[in-house]
């Protein structure tokens, strides 16, 4: 009977729902990109706590015994207690293979990015992979069923460098294959306009381009060649002598760590093991920091080229 | 500006319009003797590749060992060369790991590329480079000795106690053993080493998402994450499937470290502990031994082939599946 | 800049190479022009004497790598190397001009890891071979117990149901050879026969690389129980574990049949009446050597030291020999032929080899006791049989 009085039915506005339910989800989306810069980063320590743990072992069991003479000396290398002769032996092998690899990859890579067509660029690119991802006891037996037995260079210098080199070689390819196919198409395209012929072209305005890219690639070829263990031990075996010709044996540093470890812990090639292992590590570290101010260096360089 | 992706192919922002047929063949006459000689050194992984295969299609002796080559059963003495353990054993420990080292990677180039800020990356990077190259037989040694009594004292016992519900978890009379070798740790270590080059190539990919689109994303309001996840890695999807292959490639190969702690022992694992033989360990260890005996030569050539085959064939599955999502990006989607 | 630094490196590695091409000889005091260069590979169980040898041999440049018996025996096979050292006897040498020459004796020990008990346990090739083959799971078996002497018996009886974690070796490895010897002649139901990988099908022992890598695991592994080459006893004795008395098994008639009457522990004495037991029983007729206990099923000459078949006990006489002893053999080619084994390099192996099994195995450390170098690693001398056997196939060698 007589109107009772009410509010007037709230008139829901679909501004303020929206507004209100898009703060709570502000929130939490922010909410949960911060917590994900929190905890994302804590996974470097996946990787980190290993290395340092491992360099750290290597250095508490070989530094103590160390000193400039056992490093450098040549004397009683076999009964392994000097590093003279095998680091000696090593800088040639890793140097060679180095010279190998890059002659094999560089031209190669060039040429693919340059002057192939692209599927058959595709299938180069794929087979450079393949041997990249080839397990190195592959290369290792290969090293051994070709170089040592049906060449007959027999257990030999030789035989190692090329099976090294054969395993570097991929790392350089496609480094220089993707420093020359990265550079931006308006330089390539601008040198041949006006009128360079590619060899020009590729001399003259992409080498200094694509020079750290490649310099880079061949640092990091070298140092996954210095660690390299299956290849050596299956071709040139683990002589310690002093190589007086390419076609005698010679040993590697991780041979040393190979043989050295299965010994009595405490004897002088299981010292000489870690102290072999602790030189390698030194050296990775510093290939790396080559390649790191390289890169740091040349930064800036390329930096506007690509944005 | 075009934007450049891992494997080097620089595309347009927009597409050219195709030439006339007369301008095409102004434009494009093909040098062949150009093409011919540059082919020379550009084949030189292909014709490394072909020789590794010949060698060792020469070294098998052509022996015939049919299909029973992928038997169960493997037992020297009899002659009965069977390997399928061996493959078994080595997915067993590569699947893992590269599932492991592709999400830590994934998290790791994500976080270094727009969390941190970029004195933090440029002092942290280079450990996870460095992880590439320390020598397998190091990783071997330190794993056998260091870790592996961690993993039977503290982490085996663990997941026993824990994790038993879960199927393949529970301890039986044989693993875990207090060693710690066998399956955890070798998925431990592979993941370690397959880690450097999973990250190494998921950061170029994140690297190369051209700065107008990570900025546009922000512009339009969405947090950095949600950026990454639907704009990003759409984008570099190409960079890290090659990075999920390469790592494979590095995770079933690995030889050395793997050897001296997965616990050599041809069986089939019972449980997640147990101890078993992957293909590259097995060929690199007992090679010594089948020097005696011709079949047995025979048998590890032809496995090394297999092992060639399944990375080839992941390879080349891997690029066909990468230009098919690279071709949808192409297109304009 | 960055040009000159790379121009630099590349003129580095380059100048350094070249240098070395150019014959710029690292050790100028001892170039190949003045003595022999010799090259050495094979069994890792000879190897920690051999580096031994090498270090103190003056008359030629000796490098020895430890890639394993299988190798050795192949390489020298092939002429790769001039020294081929392997833990089993090669059958059918002469096919591929070779020799074996006994250099050194080698023994093993089993050790085992029980904490608790730091008693020597009484066992025998039956009853590790059946732990190896899975017959027996548990410590406290009733085969093990009936071996062991009552204390030890009360000990083990404690241990209730631990089960036998055996290690093996996973790299092909001459003790597995000598391991695997001893389980096939003592147990007629070994179904692994022996060599140095027979313990590749099996399911039961878990491997570790190398003698250390042993070691090790048995270190780590509680309840198990492993074969280490006598070179490693120090550092297994300084890790805790404990080595057992070996049965004879020359009073065991068969099988299942009556245990050993001897457990003997290793001890140079003991190990060197078994190598002398071992050569004793074979025939010196002109150099052919009768078969005693047979490697590989050819031809006559093959020797091996394991005692482990069952036949007549000869040891009347006291004390009673450790059985696991083995001869190392070091290959050699009898003519020249290749690029490694040159008719300079062969006459000098040969002059290694009569110096290696005189002084080498002889040379005091003073005092009286003899082998300063195998004293090191717990080898024993040659038997002078033995040694007579070793001169006479050296003057079949045409350098």
């Amino acid at each position: 009977m007589a109107t009772v009085l009410s509010t007037p039915p709230r008139r829901l506005d679909p501004e303020d729902d929206l507004r209100r339910g898009a703060t709570a989800r502000l929130k939490w989306r922010t909410g949960f990109d911060r917590w994900v810069g929190y905890l994302l980063p804590l996974l470097f320590l996946i990787a980190i706590v290993p290395i340092l743990d491992m360099i750290f072992y290597i250095a508490w069991q070989a530094v103590p015994t160390m000193s400039w003479t056992v490093v450098t000396s040549q004397a009683d290398y076999q009964a392994y207690d000097a590093l003279g002769v095998p680091i000696i032996t090593s800088f040639y092998f890793i140097s060679l293979a180095t010279i190998l690899s890059v002659a094999l990859g560089i031209f190669g890579g060039i040429a693919t990015a340059e002057f192939l067509p692209e599927w058959v660029a595709g299938w180069i690119r794929t087979s450079a992979n393949l041997l990249a991802g080839m397990p190195s006891v592959i290369v290792g037996y290969f090293g051994y069923f070709a170089f040592v037995l049906y060449f007959g260079w027999g257990l030999s210098f030789i035989a190692g460098v090329f099976t090294l080199a054969f395993f570097m070689t991929p790392y350089v390819f496609r480094t220089a294959d993707l420093a020359f196919s990265s550079i931006p198409r308006h330089i390539r395209e601008a040198a041949l306009g006006s009128g360079a012929k590619p060899a020009q072209y590729i001399v003259r305005v992409g080498t200094p381009i694509a020079f750290p890219q490649i310099l880079t690639g061949v640092f990091l070829a070298m140092a996954i060649g210095v660690g390299e263990t299956a290849p050596i031990v299956l071709t040139v075996t683990t002589n310690v002598l002093v190589p007086t010709g390419i076609f005698q044996p010679a040993t590697y540093l991780t041979g040393l760590i190979w043989t050295g470890y299965a010994q009595n812990p405490g004897s002088t090639p299981y010292i000489i093991a870690f102290q072999a292992a602790f030189i390698i590590i030194l050296v990775v570290v510093a290939l790396n920091i080559v390649v790191r101010v390289i890169a740091a260096r040349f930064r800036k360089r390329l930096e506007g080229l690509y944005q | 500006m075009g934007s450049v992706s891992p494997d080097g192919a620089v595309s347009a922002s927009q597409p050219l319009p195709p030439p006339t047929p007369s301008e095409g063949r102004v434009v494009r006459t093909t040098n062949y003797v150009q093409t011919a000689i540059a082919l020379v050194p550009a084949l030189v992984p292909a014709a490394i590749v072909v020789g590794i295969a010949v060698t060792l299609v020469l070294s098998t002796g052509f022996h015939n060992f049919g299909w029973g080559f992928f038997g169960p059963i493997f037992n020297s003495n009899a002659n009965q060369f069977g390997m399928l353990v061996f493959i078994v054993g080595s997915f067993l420990t590569a699947v893992p790991a590269l599932v492991l080292s592709m999400g830590i990677g994934l998290g790791i180039a994500i976080a270094s590329t727009t969390y941190l800020p970029r004195w933090l990356t440029q002092f942290l990077d280079p450990f996870v480079d460095l992880l590439a190259g320390i020598p397998s037989v190091v990783y071997g040694i330190w794993a056998f000795v260091v870790i592996a009594p961690i993993f039977g004292l503290l982490i085996n016992p663990w997941a026993v106690m824990h994790l038993s519900f879960l199927p393949g978890f529970a301890s039986n009379r044989y693993s875990p053993t207090t060693a710690g070798t066998g399956l955890p740790i070798s998925i431990f270590v592979l993941t370690l080493m397959a880690l450097p080059i999973t990250t190494l190539l998921i950061r170029d990919a994140l690297r190369s998402i051209p700065k107008d689109l990570w900025e546009s994303g922000l512009a339009l309001g969405a947090t950095r994450w949600e950026v990454m996840r639907r704009v990003g890695l759409r984008h570099s999807s190409r960079g890290i499937v090659s990075a999920a292959f390469l790592g494979f490639g590095r995770a079933i190969g690995e030889t050395v470290a793997v050897a001296m702690v997965i616990g050599s022992v041809t069986k089939y694992p019972t449980n997640v502990y147990d101890v078993t033989w992957t293909m590259s360990s097995f060929m690199f260890q007992i090679l010594d031994a089948a020097f005696g005996n011709s079949l047995y030569l025979s048998a590890l050539a032809e496995l090394a082939l297999v092992l060639l085959v399944i990375t080839l064939t992941v390879n080349i599955v891997g690029r066909r599946l990468v230009s098919h999502i690279y071709a949808e990006e192409v297109a304009g989607i | 800049m960055g040009v000159a630094i790379a121009v630099a490196i590349v003129l580095l590695i380059v100048g350094i190479a070249g240098g070395y091409f150019l014959g710029a000889g690292l050790n100028k005091s001892s170039s190949s022009t003045s003595k022999a260069s010799l090259t050495e590979t094979g069994s890792s169980l000879l190897y920690p004497l051999f580096t031994r040898w090498a270090a103190n041999y003056s008359a030629a440049t000796i490098s020895a790598a430890s890639t394993g018996s299988g190798t050795g025996q192949s390489d020298a096979e092939l002429g790769l190397v001039n020294i081929g050292a392997s833990d089993a006897y090669l059958a059918n040498a002469s096919a591929t001009n070779l020799i074996n020459t006994p250099v050194a004796i080698s023994a093993q020990l089993i050790y085992y890891n029980l904490p608790g008990i730091t008693a020597h346990l009484n066992l025998n090739g039956t009853i590790l071979g059946m732990i190896y083959n899975g017959n027996i799971t548990n410590w406290n078996d009733p085969l093990i117990l009936a071996a062991q002497s009552p204390s030890v018996q009360t000990q083990l009886n404690g241990l209730s149901s631990e089960t036998i974690h055996p290690i093996k070796r996973s790299d092909s490895s001459g003790d597995t050879f000598l391991f695997t010897s001893l389980c096939y002649m003592s147990w007629t139901a070994w179904p692994f026969g022996f060599s140095t990988s027979a313990l590749t099908g099996d399911t039961i022992p878990t491997g570790a690389t190398g003698n250390s890598g042993v070691v090790t695991a048995l270190h780590t592994t509680t309840n198990s129980i492993g074969y280490v080459g006598i070179s490693y006893e120090a550092s297994a004795n300084g890790d805790g574990l404990s080595y057992a008395a070996v049965g004879d098994n020359m009073s065991n008639s068969a099988v299942g049949g009556v245990l050993p009457a001897n457990y003997i522990l290793p001890s140079a004495q003991n190990i060197s009446y078994d190598a002398n037991l071992g050569l004793t029983h074979l025939e010196f007729n002109q150099y052919q050597l009768a078969v005693s206990l047979i490697l590989g099923g050819s031809e006559a000459g093959a020797i091996t030291l394991v005692k482990g078949g069952g036949g007549t006990n000869p040891s009347a006489q006291s004390p009673t020999p450790y059985p696991i002893v083995n001869l190392e053999y070091a290959l050699i080619k009898t003519t020249p032929g290749g690029s490694t084994v040159t008719s300079a390099n062969l006459a000098a192996t040969v002059t290694f080899i009569q110096w290696a099994i005189s002084i080498g195995n002889f040379a005091t450390s003073g005092g009286g006791t003899p082998s300063a170098w195998i004293d090191q690693v717990g080898f024993i001398p040659l038997t002078p049989e033995v040694s007579g056997y070793v001169m006479q196939e050296l003057a079949t060698v045409q350098p």
